[in-house]
């Protein structure tokens, strides 16, 4: 039955709609938390104009892991910002401000990451906004909100200064190590993601009732809301929750174990069919009923749950990885190799499910690329197009949604109003563009589904 | 226009949570049946959308959820485990029986009256039942119809045996392999088992997903707002938790490299690292090259170091740059403490030779720092749920502020099938003696 709704899903999403095609967004954001977001709904269909401070943009396009560009843009940033439109409008210019109200009035809905009270002291803010366009969704994303101490003292922040103020860094070391930072950048996009709950809510009730609103998101406050146990727990044993590693104190047994090959192995068996079919794999099927491991809770005390993932250590240290996948596979626990970014890549399941998607850009040509995560029967969502340099789309959106005219669109360039890209990484198109590949001429037919 | 008012001030007076149970909710016209069985996922997804308002039935086996029992070291408190303490919030406890043609008729005239269904069952499961999606848009083409799994409902692995925890989504998504201590060269796993791949302590893999579902089921629900039309929607744990892997994938696309462990450094960013102080550390960060300058000037380096001549941060983050400046760096944030280098930030901001630009300086805290921090705690994130069952109980709220729809939490739980008697009589019409007659036969 499964089959039959999900069959040729990766064909199907060449011919299907997008969920939220006629949603039109006006970004004016940079780094991860901000972009993260809209990046979410332009690939569920909304028409996403990125507002870029010319000529150099958001801070994040040259952005590199270890100084490296992929196709002459930083990874985070070509990762961050698919099928976007691309304007460069210098916000701080008079004539700028005037095409973005007119572009504003024209959204439903406006997202920005500067700190507190900035959109409005250039006369861009909510308020000037939601007077010219009542309905419009406004959302603001940050480190620490618009109001309170932090916000107060203007204070900037990053990932890292909320995994550091959240606790979350601290809950994700080794008892007894200093507290460790994430490879990647959690808040950020955990804050773009949950900004996007807000904004889609915000748009329901939209739906229903005509209006709109303003909301603030900070990242630290969203990536506490995901920490569950560790507040009541402080709060009831007045302690301070500790960090344990691999080990998942809530479950057990779930840990992080080395093998035979020297791979690591994340197994979880916590449920008493999945617990028994780990003793039966370890050919120890008595350890399901000894007093100590019987039941979950019970299993779950300190010295219980530490004996029992010392007696699964040993058990792995003298296996592979791969046979301790192909024994949960037979008696039904979780185990999966800690697999490495080569790994995802290649694995044939996210392939063939099309989470591993191949791009093919008119300027960046084909790539493959994570796709976006959830899966739409009838509206399937996607990345269609890849990062354009710093005021690609200048013209046509000038031209096809506030009808400017040549000269007129010639004054907004000489006034300093809107601006191109500089000629740096990450800022300019690919060397060897042809200057027309991948510009829509307005009114051409070549609308944003074929880009 | 009210422009007097200074912006926060006015914000304030809109969007502060203590002022949220005045307001209207964004989701109170959605139904949502949460069927999740042993998924924290599941319960975390519906949590999310009865923040907004949605109504959530939470439909347990008659014994309770499994999931009920995960709790950190077992500990129970008023006979909950914490982690379902903090995700039953707002929501209608009821039990059911799937596995009994009762219960699944019952099961089925809910589905007539909702909008949402959320499941998490091995693929199949529900389709043998009966009650896959096929089968229930037949009773009800609106319904949107959402399975949250380990390797999601098609693909080659769809149909393995094994479960879905979050600790195995976050070793597959890719990201939990490059996070961690660098082991110390010649050294190995014996003397140093914590410079090994380390996974996130929260539960990422499972919060994250569930929150990428929720998002998907209100952009199904303005699709259905437009066309009328339901549907059903995936989402695999590991490839909703690899989607936040921002460099990684395509460094390896373009380049062939695999991320590797770079300790509390960053790999795609400097100055951005945690560290060491004299009371423990800070995170610094300074993504603007007139940041990282900042910072040497702050520390009192700007001539010793040549920041005046620095052109291009991209230089700095190349590893062997990393490697090291990193050292030097630290050598200065061990002579202060965290107060004090964030003071000196702040400051930075209004008198140094770059001001209003001040490099990211924030103190690694402890989550119990973070619950007594005065700017968290008049910011509504710790501010205690009334709970008539549970009392006084903090669970992380207010997460989102908003001027018309804000979230709550009105409560935070419920013991299993607490509100049987209320949702059966509300959506089933069943009398006591029907209810009565159910429950022996072990159908709630």
């Amino acid at each position: 039955m499964a089959e039959k709704t999900w069959e040729n899903y990766k064909e199907k999403k060449r011919s299907r709609p997008l969920p939220l095609k006629g949603i039109r967004v006006l970004e004016v954001c940079t780094l991860i938390l901000g972009p993260a977001g809209p990046g979410f709904l332009a690939m569920m269909g909304a028409e996403v104009i990125k507002c870029e401070i010319p000529p150099l943009g958001d801070t994040c396009r040259d952005m590199t892991p270890f100084g490296y560009l992929f196709k002459g843009y930083g990874p985070v940033f070509t990762h961050n910002n698919p099928n976007k439109y691309w304007l460069g409008l210098d916000l701080h210019n008079s004539e700028a401000k005037k095409v973005f109200m007119e572009l504003a009035a024209k959204s439903d809905i406006i997202e920005e990451n500067l700190r507190p009270g900035v959109m409005e002291s250039w006369n861009v803010g909510y308020r000037q906004i939601k007077e010219v366009n009542p309905g419009i969704i406004y959302i603001a994303k940050n480190g620490f909100g618009q109001w309170g101490k932090y916000a107060a003292e203007n204070r900037p922040s990053n990932d890292g200064a909320s995994q550091g103020f959240s606790g979350y860094a601290w809950m994700s070391s080794f008892p007894g190590q200093p507290p460790l930072k994430s490879r990647i950048y959690p808040c950020d996009d955990y804050g773009g993601l949950m900004g996007e709950m807000a904004v889609l809510a915000a748009l329901h009730y939209r739906e229903r009732t005509g209006k709109g609103q303003y909301i603030e998101l900070s990242q630290s406050e969203n990536i506490m809301r995901a920490m569950s146990w560790v507040w009541p727990y402080q709060q009831i044993t007045g302690k301070t929750a500790m960090p344990a590693g691999n080990r998942d104190v809530s479950i057990c047994p779930a840990d992080t174990f080395y093998c035979a090959d020297s791979a690591f192995v994340a197994i979880a068996a916590p449920a008493p069919e999945e617990f028994g079919g780990l003793c039966a794999a370890m050919c120890r099927p008595e350890l399901a009923s000894d007093p100590r491991f019987k039941d979950h809770l019970t299993r779950l005390k300190e010295d219980n749950a530490t004996e029992i993932l010392k007696i699964i250590a040993d058990w792995a240290r003298a296996r592979t990885a791969e046979e301790i996948e192909e024994m949960a596979e037979k008696h039904g626990f979780a185990a999966s190799r800690v697999y490495t970014v080569k790994d995802v890549a290649e694995d044939r399941h996210f392939q063939e499910r099309g989470f591993i998607t191949n791009v093919d850009d008119p300027l960046l040509g084909q790539y493959h690329t994570y796709e976006f995560p959830v899966m739409m029967s009838m509206t399937p969502p996607k990345v269609k197009w890849s990062v354009r340099a710093v005021g690609f789309d200048n013209e046509y959106i000038m031209a096809h949604h506030l009808g400017k005219s040549e000269d007129e669109i010639k004054q907004l360039y000489e006034c300093g109003a809107l601006g191109k890209w500089a000629d740096v990484p990450g800022r300019r198109p690919p060397a060897d563009w042809d200057g027309k590949a991948g510009l829509i001429v307005a009114g051409d037919g070549k609308d944003k589904e074929q880009r | 226009m009210d422009k007097e008012q200074a912006w926060s001030d006015w914000i304030k007076e809109r969007d502060d949570p203590r002022i949220a149970h005045t307001r209207p909710e964004a989701l109170d016209d959605i139904t949502v049946l949460d069927l999740s069985h042993k998924s924290f996922a599941g319960c975390y997804c519906s949590s999310m959308l009865s923040e907004f308002g949605a109504k959530v039935l939470r439909i347990e086996p008659p014994e309770g959820d499994f999931i009920r029992t995960c709790t950190p070291y077992g500990m129970l408190y008023k006979g909950e485990g914490l982690n379902y303490l903090t995700e039953g919030r707002n929501k209608f406890h009821i039990t059911l029986d799937l596995k009994k043609p009762e219960g699944r008729e019952i099961l089925k005239s809910l589905v007539g009256q909702a909008d949402v269904l959320i499941e998490t069952y091995k693929p199949g499961v529900m389709d043998g039942w009966g009650i896959g999606y096929e089968q229930l848009k037949e009773i009800n083409p609106k319904l949107i119809f959402t399975s949250i799994t380990a390797y999601g409902q098609f693909g080659p692995m769809s149909q393995s045996r094994m479960p879905d925890y979050d600790n195995i989504a976050q070793a597959r998504s890719g990201i939990q392999s490059g996070t961690g201590e660098v082991m110390p060269e010649g050294k190995g796993y014996d003397e140093y088992p914590w410079a090994v791949p380390t996974k996130a302590g929260p539960w990422i893999g499972w919060a994250q997903p569930a929150t990428f579902m929720a998002v998907g089921i209100l952009a199904a629900l303005h699709w259905r707002w437009m066309t009328g039309e339901g549907q059903a929607l995936d989402v695999a744990t590991a490839e909703a938790y690899a989607r936040f892997d921002d460099y990684a994938a395509l460094w390896y696309e373009g380049a062939g490299v695999v991320a590797e462990r770079f300790g509390s450094m960053d790999t795609a960013a400097w100055l951005y690292c945690f560290a060491p102080t004299k009371d423990g550390a800070v995170f610094l960060g300074g993504l603007r090259l007139e940041m990282w300058q900042a910072f040497a000037d702050m520390v009192g380096k700007w001539d010793e170091w040549g920041a005046a001549d620095w052109t291009n941060l991209t230089v700095f983050t190349e590893k062997e740059q990393q490697l090291k400046w990193a050292p030097l760096v630290f050598a200065e944030t061990r002579k202060y403490t965290n107060e004090e280098l964030v003071n000196m930030s702040i400051e930075y901001a209004q008198k140094g030779r770059l001001a209003p630009i001040t490099p990211v300086v924030a103190p690694v805290c402890s989550p119990e720092e973070t619950m007594k921090d005065a700017n968290w705690l008049d910011r509504g994130i710790f501010t205690p749920v009334k709970d008539p069952v549970y009392g006084e109980l903090i669970v992380a709220q207010a997460q989102h502020k908003m001027s018309e729809t804000p979230v709550r939490t009105k409560w935070v739980c419920r013991p299993v099938g607490y509100n049987n008697d209320q949702i059966y009589s509300e959506y089933m019409n069943f009398d006591a003696a029907k209810l009565d007659e159910l429950k022996k036969a072990g159908v709630i």
